[in-house]
């Protein structure tokens, strides 16, 4: 089959090998996944990957870069842990994030169609 | 080299493949809002990976940024609630669904699909089928679903999609089984999510 990035298209075969190796073609040029360690490696250090998400203290922070396409919460409102904050669009995935603690919101670090690294604080509760 | 599946301690071996090999559930609904944010809920209420939400109709079917999806009935409307994976292998997912939809389509009929990546497959510089995956992360991620949308068996679209939407019996000047591609796309994901790890 045919995908296309950019305006530029790429032959890809996927096969599977056998239990858990899948063989993928691109433009002739072999990944086999699910070989080895390294072979693992090589695959995700495609710019896909995405790092670890970490939590301080009371702050959200972007698990990933992205854009920040909605927030639900405004300053001075308690949330609950669990509740929506906003929705990160990433890769055109649309990541809801929820609260991991309770508390009131502080300070809204980012606003509605702004890009963000990944690990930035976007939400400060108290 | 390290052999990475050395590494792995045999019970999470089987647990994996026990997850991976788990049946399908497949729920069948006439018509539903959003099979997406029925399947969401369903997840966060305990539902188990593999549940598939299929709709008939959506009356608020939405791809990314919520702008609207046509979903009459006739096309294939439906979610996967799947296996929570890592956070970084989560870009990966809607990618190879697009590649799992493509094949499915290029396997079944004479069609030449086109993968626009991440989220869309073409036919004819149209497009056929969108797909949505939503995350819900707090600490961990919590949720993934899969939201798959393939215009099927639609006869005619509204004047403002006409010149960038087509659908299978458009293409084709004939019906296709819905069940049987559902069946195939389902059976593709899982065989390929074996090499995501949870």
């Amino acid at each position: 089959m045919k995908i296309k990035i950019r305006d530029k298209v790429y032959d890809v075969e996927i096969s599977e090998l056998e239990e858990e190796k899948v063989k993928i073609i691109v433009n002739g040029k072999e990944f086999i996944f699910g070989e080895t360690v390294e072979e693992r490696e090589k695959i995700s250090a495609a710019p896909l990957t995405i790092p670890k998400r970490s939590f301080t203290k009371k702050e959200i922070k972007a698990p990933i870069a992205g854009t920040i396409s909605k927030i639900f919460i405004k300053e001075g409102e308690f949330v609950k842990k669990d509740q929506k904050i906003l929705i990160l669009s990433s890769m055109k995935m649309e990541n809801e994030i929820v609260s991991d603690f309770e508390g009131k919101v502080k300070e809204i670090l980012v606003k509605e169609n702004q890009n963000v690294k990944e690990e930035e604080t976007l939400i400060v509760l108290t | 080299m390290q052999n990475l599946k050395t590494e792995l301690p045999k019970e999470a071996k089987v647990k994996m493949r026990t997850k991976f090999s788990s049946p399908c559930k497949i729920r069948n609904f006439k018509i539903l809002p959003s099979t997406n944010q029925k399947a969401k809920e369903l997840a966060l209420r305990g539902a188990l990976p593999w549940t598939v939400i299929v709709a008939e109709k959506q009356t608020g079917g939405y791809g990314r940024k919520r702008t609207a999806w046509f979903s009459p009935r006739g096309g294939l409307y439906f979610s996967i609630i799947l296996p929570r994976s890592k956070i970084e292998d989560l870009q990966t997912l809607t990618i190879i669904s697009a590649f799992i939809v493509a094949k499915t389509i290029k396997e079944n009929f004479s069609l030449e699909p086109l993968i626009k990546l991440p989220n869309d497959v073409l036919i004819n510089s149209r497009k056929v089928c969108g797909i949505l995956t939503e995350n819900v992360i707090g600490k961990e991620v919590k949720s993934s679903v899969i939201g798959i949308g393939l215009n099927t068996n639609i006869e005619k679209f509204p004047k403002d999609l006409e010149d960038s939407a087509t659908s299978l019996k458009i293409e084709l000047g004939r019906e296709v089984d819905n069940k049987k591609i559902l069946e195939q796309i389902v059976k593709g994901l899982k065989e390929q999510l074996k090499t995501i790890s949870e």
